[in-house]
């Protein structure tokens, strides 16, 4: 606490405390905080803005993590356990001064000082959240110290960039703003001991729990984080989120099993030495370019822009073996997200399903395929579907009343994950119940992005966005994708490793250009229209899902090369792409 | 019943009673003198006096004068009016006396009428004199509004109840919690804040009079309150309801084993065998004795518990989660526990929809079992008081088209508020309301507006009936929809499916039989035998989608013909006989044969489907796909709108979905259309008219163009028809739309093609009149040729010979098939015997 008036980083609940009493000594009735705080939140916000290096934190550093400091935690958000009362105010009596005081109990588990069950008591509640990392997240999104150091990099000097890099290896700390930066052995010395002491400075005390950065936390990297005084809108089920708290340490006491049996409490199966607890003054919601490390460009630039698409294109070409529409049409796969959804139909989805694998391809480009995608994007998933697979994984995600929690299936997944099925991997079966439901499940999702979660007595409805990719050797029927393209490799050639820029660079194109806003001109319009009509003309067995899937076509062109409104130039583009891949069907 | 009437006296005075109370001026001025004559006419105005304009005006036109507001007098006028044929003396002075004293005492804060000091509850205005005496004269005092006309000796209906419940030996009175509110608004108020000391009063006040009615009565009767005038949604049940009597609905999820709860525990010694005397329960332990009490033993740490003379109360712990309905976007359900006592152990099952009314409270918790510190931590749970099962939650699922209507529409559960119900009314009499809510039916999918009256039709339903005879017609409406693949029939299907009350969505493929209806199997656990039902039964009352219905197996198809017009599912297997009801409406679509409907080949030869099968259909339509740029423009400019622009701006005037839901749920429920003599007469002339195009004159060609399944199908028609206008009476041009509806649907799919004109047989027998007269030609000239060419008993003749010969002779076109079926009937006839493809003369 070294001229600071309060130490955030260790002893955020000194702050509370301290900013409570004061609150109460200026004449603020504690009743009224209620559902508000006493200016705790702006403080935090305050520190955080000038402190952007907090650490978060990950399973592997959780366990270096002192309880009761400041972290980080990114999750995405799997149950929900409804409202938990707690007493948020109470009075103390003091033995010395012989009257009494109000504390409070905010961000806290265990009260400071017993409260008498006469004492006059204030009940608040907070909301109980269930957070586990984000399913499917790869491992670039990680920040690893390294990754950390570079954004770091760009930030300071070109000297101190130099002076870094030598220290690379040491993995250590960075620096915040005007912080000194702490030398090297320091920094060890510190690891050695403890990684948040107290009486380190700031700058240290975020270096230290951020190289501590990557928890598996627990057991499987779940958190409960009890947030305060927010909106129930805010926090919604599968959302990715931030949250800065307190990590709370005193292990909660065992509750009696009599009430327990009662209450069929969740968290009496989530044990706080398993599952830590989060008390949170910050949360926010990540979209996919929070994941990205550092932003080579800030603004997407046109002629930028048009530079990374080629490259890109030019990789997915490489990695399908040459077969330049089947490359043409994952980039627009890729860009794709839901971005309106009218009645039953959710406006925007671009699921793509990849035919003519076969046994032997499929190991080669389906591999390749998927690495790619990984690499690509933050959040990916991939289904082998088996009639095995089918019969036994559940896939959708079902309340459990006997520990009254929602179970997890493969397909709860974070808005914008992507999923490869694999389905080339199918062979005749006879699919039990669970086998039905989880094919019916898939294909509701393929075609409405809806998802049914089990709640035994009804099932319940969740929007999802999901971006499916199927590998198929015919269409696939099970998975009615909305574009299906023969798959037409040329030459396996083998993929040059991929520089570790272009990569970051790629990451931030498909993650920013996808949420570009999009419009189209009147004459535009006119011109797609009478497209269509002459095309449908022409055409009976067109129907409304080809036209849907060449609007969302031309949509993502005009997108991928960074544009908001359609051009005639890139609806002639879409119309030349499904042009070459219906010579193909 | 008091409950459909208290709401219309109360909607503009909603959460603050007090309000009512602020201008005392009112009461005075409505109190005497005339206000007795008022107050008769109050009486004698039954609930539905409301909608009466007579009585109402004459209420309200002397109000014109006073600025009091009307509830307060209302209020004043009721009470009063009770009371007043309490005492049956109906002077202007009596009345005006006993209106006063309530008042002092609903007035809220000012008792200062008491020379007694109230005893007032700890840390709250409850004074428990005040309470006690409000009770009292609401238990006795409290009259229905709809008792009211019949005589002044009427007895209270609590003073009636408690009888009711000593004679049963029962152990709780149920209370309706709008009926304290219309009585005495402050206690009301009081028994929400404060129900442990208010409740705690009732029951007091209720052993008094219980006494005094039958002084012998032991038992402990308890209050429980029901139907409060707010309802909590569970995740909106915050601190500031603790210790309050909060009311919620949900489904229960979960029941504990019930737990018997020690009440009072009686212990023997060891030593010597005294037993002490019970001890009861305090603050949830029982104080061990540790010395016997005896005073020749005093043995120590001798008792022990003697579990069988002790007194035991059930005790259950259920847990109650939000219905679908109540969960916002991305939330995950809420649970509340609730905790049952004595007669509510058990009332409700997993599964059940209910509603609560409890207390609210919270429970801290230890830190461990012997420790008295109390982690900041509490549990909520709700002290159940009183539990209804609303099972009918879905809504309409009791409605209209329910035959046996005796007791099941009284019970039901769906309440509309008022509020909702004039905007509803007012939304029937717009004159384009048939037009909007057409418009208003899946808003995205163009075109199709005949389509879309028909379904909408079926979601309105007409009147089922029954017969003294016993014989029963449906009201359900069945829909076929056939036609060319992506035509959007399975995104009409799945919205059907979504407005529907209670409907299941299914494909035809994946159905089987037994899916659909019932099937029986043995409980892999117990052994027994049990009733599974199947989506038909499931959707009873509903409607049941099947997509692609002709891919479903014949057999299961077959199940359809008694579940579409007599609406049971009967079945009779392995020890088990049941018929079912599925009084479900059918909504199917069917995909032509040859994947495009061959507008060459009628709708029978398009789609494969048994003719028995296809006259079960009200309405048969053809979603053809047509060739015509307008609608392709319109089409292009649909999309292109869908994903360029924002879907808001798209539909206007157009209800969303809930009011859609909201609207066709009260119709269902609340408007039972009758045919009027008018629409009877053009029913009668539109069929026979029908029936007559079928006879060209001169012609001996007989084309049926209607069945009497048609004349029924008319009648729900113009029933749902008139329903959609909210209106009581089938007019004229109910009808008149209904046979335009069927028109328009007869037209695409039973004209015969080679004639166009309309026949039923193609729908009914799938051949069409023309088809059987040039049947009827190839059988004559058949006969004919083996009259010619065999003897009887000579040599036979080839099949192919045959259709040589006939071909020689006839011009038209003549294939084998013909020819065999042609033969065949013969044969039937017993002119010819077939052996293979020889034919001989018999």
């Amino acid at each position: 606490m070294v001229g600071l008036p309060y130490d955030f980083l260790a002893n955020p609940l000194g702050v509370v405390r301290s900013t409570f009493e004061k609150a109460v000594a200026s004449g603020s009735d504690p009743a009224s905080f209620d559902g508000k705080d006493w200016g705790i939140i702006d403080l935090f916000n305050d520190f955080l803005s000038h402190q952007p290096t907090l650490s978060r934190v990950h399973s592997a550093t959780l366990r270096l993590v002192q309880p009761n400091t400041l972290v980080r935690f990114r999750g995405m958000i799997q149950d929900m356990f409804g409202n938990e009362l707690y007493v948020g105010a109470y009075k103390v009596f003091l033995l010395l001064s012989d009257g009494s005081v109000w504390r409070t109990n905010k961000f806290m588990d265990v009260a400071q000082f017993p409260i008498d069950s006469s004492a006059d008591k204030r009940m608040w509640e907070r909301r109980l959240l269930y957070c586990v990392p984000v399913p499917g997240q790869n491992a670039w999104t990680e920040t690893s110290s390294e990754a950390f150091m570079n954004h770091y990099m760009d930030w300071t000097s070109q000297q101190r960039e130099k002076r870094r890099r030598a220290d690379e290896e040491s993995n250590d700390c960075e620096v915040s703003g005007d912080e000194v930066q702490c030398s090297p052995d320091t920094k060890k010395m510190r690891e050695d001991e403890h990684p948040s002491l107290p009486s380190l400075s700031h700058g240290a005390m975020a270096e230290s729990s951020s190289s501590g950065m990557s928890i598996v936390p627990g057991l499987d990297g779940s958190f409960l984080v009890k947030i305060y005084d927010s909106l129930e809108s805010d926090l919604k089920l599968n959302d990715v989120f931030e949250f800065v708290g307190v990590l709370a340490s005193d292990p909660v006491p065992q509750v009696d099993n009599e009430d327990c049996e009662f209450f069929e409490d969740p968290l009496h199966h989530l044990p706080p030495n398993k599952v830590p607890r989060l008390h949170c003054f910050i949360h926010r919601k990540l979209a996919v370019q929070d994941f990205l490390q550092n932003n080579p460009i800030i603004e997407p630039k046109p002629h930028l822009v048009k530079e990374i698409r080629d490259a890109l294109l030019r990789h997915l070409t490489t990695v399908l073996g040459n077969d330049n529409v089947a490359a043409h049409f994952m980039l627009l796969h890729l860009l794709s997200r839901v971005h309106a959804r009218v009645d039953a139909l959710a406006v925007g989805k671009l699921s793509l399903n990849l035919t003519c694998f076969s046994k032997e391809n499929v190991s080669v480009f389906g591999n390749l395929l998927s690495l790619t995608v990984k690499n690509l994007l933050p959040f990916t998933h991939c289904i082998p579907l088996t009639v095995e697979y089918l019969n036994t994984t559940p896939l959708a995600p079902r309340k459990d009343y006997d520990t009254n929690r929602l179970v997890t299936g493969v397909l709860q997944l974070a808005e914008g994950s992507h999923i490869i099925v694999d389905e080339t991997k199918l062979e005749a079966g006879t699919l039990n119940s669970m086998g039905v439901e989880n094919a019916r499940l898939l294909k509701n999702l393929m075609e409405l992005q809806k998802l049914e979660y089990d709640f035994k007595y009804y099932k319940m409805e969740m929007a999802t966005d999901i971006q499916l990719l199927v590998l198929s050797e015919g269409k696939s029927n099970i998975l009615p994708a909305d574009v299906v393209v023969p798959f037409r490799p040329s030459v396996v050639s083998s993929i040059d490793a991929v520089v570790e820029e272009s990569l970051q660079a790629w990451r931030w194109y498909l993650a920013t250009v996808r949420l570009l806003p999009h419009s189209i001109e009147s004459e535009m319009q006119k011109v797609v229209e009478n497209d269509l009509v002459a095309a449908r003309q022409a055409d009976r067995s067109l129907n409304p899902q080809d036209f849907s899937r060449w609007l969302t076509m031309g949509r993502l062109m005009s997108l991928s090369f960074g544009e908001t409104s359609l051009s005639l130039e890139h609806w002639q583009m879409v119309k030349e792409l499904e042009k070459l891949r219906s010579e193909r069907l | 019943m008091a409950s459909d009437s208290s709401p219309t006296n109360f909607n503009n005075g909603p959460s603050s009673p007090e309000d009512s109370f602020s201008s005392p001026i009112g009461n005075t001025l409505s109190s005497p003198g005339d206000g007795t004559r008022r107050r008769r006419r109050g009486r004698s105005s039954t609930p539905s006096a409301f909608a009466t304009p007579p009585s109402n005006r004459s209420r309200f036109a002397s109000s014109d004068g006073t600025p009091t507001p009307t509830r307060s007098r209302q209020r004043g006028g009721g009470g009063g009016g009770r009371r007043a044929s309490v005492s049956s003396t109906p002077v202007a002075a009596t009345p005006t006396s006993t209106d006063d004293a309530p008042m002092s005492s609903e007035g809220g804060e000012g008792y200062n009428g008491d020379d007694v000091r109230p005893t007032f509850v700890w840390g709250t205005n409850i004074s428990v004199e005040d309470v006690n005496e409000a009770i009292q004269r609401f238990l006795k005092h409290f009259r229905e509004q709809s008792s009211q006309s019949d005589g002044l000796h009427v007895e209270g209906k609590y003073e009636r109840a408690i009888k009711q419940v000593i004679e049963i030996e029962g152990d709780s009175l149920d209370v309706d919690a709008h009926d304290v509110f219309d009585y005495d608004p402050d206690l009301y108020t009081k028994m929400v804040r404060f129900p442990l000391e208010v409740l705690a009063i009732f029951d007091l006040v209720l052993m008094n009079m219980v006494s005094r009615i039958n002084p012998l009565f032991e038992k402990h009767i308890q209050t429980r309150i029901f139907n409060l005038k707010t309802s909590t949604s569970m995740r909106n049940l915050n601190p500031s309801d603790i210790e309050r009597i909060v009311s919620m609905k949900g489904m229960i999820i979960r029941c504990s084993a019930i737990i018997p709860e020690i009440r009072e525990a009686i212990f023997r010694c060891l030593v010597c065998g005294y037993c002490s005397d019970p001890v009861a329960v305090e603050r949830g332990r029982i104080t061990e004795p540790t010395v016997c009490l005896r005073e020749e033993c005093q043995a120590k740490n001798s008792m022990t518990l003697v579990h069988n003379r002790c007194r035991f109360a059930d005790k259950q712990i259920v847990r109650l989660q939000e219905t679908p309905d109540e969960i916002p976007e991305g939330g995950t359900p809420h649970t509340v526990s609730l905790l049952m006592h004595d007669k509510l152990v058990d009332a409700g099952k997993p599964g059940d929809r209910v509603e609560v009314t409890g207390i609210y409270r919270a429970m801290s918790v230890r830190v461990g079992p012997t420790q008295r510190t109390v982690k900041s931590l509490f549990k909520t749970y709700v002290d159940c008081l009183h539990i209804k099962k609303t099972d009918k939650s879905r809504m309409l699922a009791e409605d209209a088209m329910d035959v046996d209507n005796s007791q099941g529409r009284i019970a039901e559960e769906i309440h509309f508020d008022e509020e909702k119900v004039a905007q509803l009314k007012e939304l029937s009499k717009k004159p384009d309301i048939y037009e909007r809510l057409t418009k208003s039916l899946a808003p995205n999918i163009w075109e199709l507006d005949d389509v879309k009256k028909g379904l909408l039709c079926q979601l309105f339903g007409g009147n089922a009936l029954q017969m003294a005879s016993g014989a029963s017609f449906r009201g359900d409406i069945n829909i076929l929809l056939v036609g060319d693949p992506g035509t959007s029939k399975s995104q009409l299907l799945q919205y059907i499916h979504k407005l529907s009350p209670r409907g299941i969505y299914t494909s035809g493929r994946g159905s089987s039989a037994v899916g659909l209806t019932a099937y029986v199997t043995k409980d892999p656990e117990t052994g027994e035998t049990v009733l599974e039902s199947g989506a038909l039964v499931l959707s009873d009352r509903g409607i049941c989608c099947i997509d692609e219905f002709d891919k479903m197996s014949d057999n299961a198809r077959s199940m359809l013909h008694e579940v579409m017009e007599q609406q049971t599912v009967s079945i009779a297997k392995a020890g088990i006989i049941a018929s079912l009801n599925a009084r479900t409406s059918v909504l199917a679509c069917a995909n032509p044969s040859g994947s495009r409907y061959n507008p060459r080949l009628s709708v029978i030869d398009n789609i494969h489907l048994p003719p028995t099968l296809l006259s079960r259909f009200d309405l048969i339509y053809l979603i053809l796909d047509k060739a015509d740029e307008q609608t392709d423009r319109r089409l292009a400019k649909h999309i292109v709108s869908l994903h360029f622009e924002n879907p808001e701006s798209m539909e206007q005037d157009a209800l969303d979905l809930s009011t859609l839901t909201a609207y066709v749920s009260y119709a269902r429920k609340n408007i039972h259309p009758q045919l009027s003599d008018e629409a009877a007469e053009e029913l009668t002339r539109g069929y026979v008219e029908m029936r007559r195009r079928g006879n060209f004159p001169g012609s001996s060609k007989k084309v049926i163009t209607a069945t009497p399944r048609q004349i029924e199908s008319l009648i729900r028609l113009s029933e749902a028809l008139a329903r959609i206008r909210f209106s009581e009476l089938v007019e004229k041009r109910d009808v008149m739309e209904a046979f335009r509806l069927l028109e328009v649907a007869m037209q695409q799919s039973a004209t015969d093609h080679s004639t166009g004109t309309i026949d039923m047989d193609l729908i009914t027998t799938g051949v069409s009149a023309s088809e059987r007269m040039r049947r009827e030609s190839l059988l004559q000239a058949t006969r004919n040729i083996i009259m010619e060419k065999l003897q009887i008993g000579g040599p036979s003749m080839r099949l192919l010979e045959l259709l040589e010969e006939l071909k020689k002779q006839n011009t038209g076109e003549i294939h084998l098939p013909d020819l065999r079926n042609a033969v065949a009937s013969l044969a039937s006839e017993g002119f010819v015997t077939m052996h293979g493809d020889n034919v001989k003369r018999s």
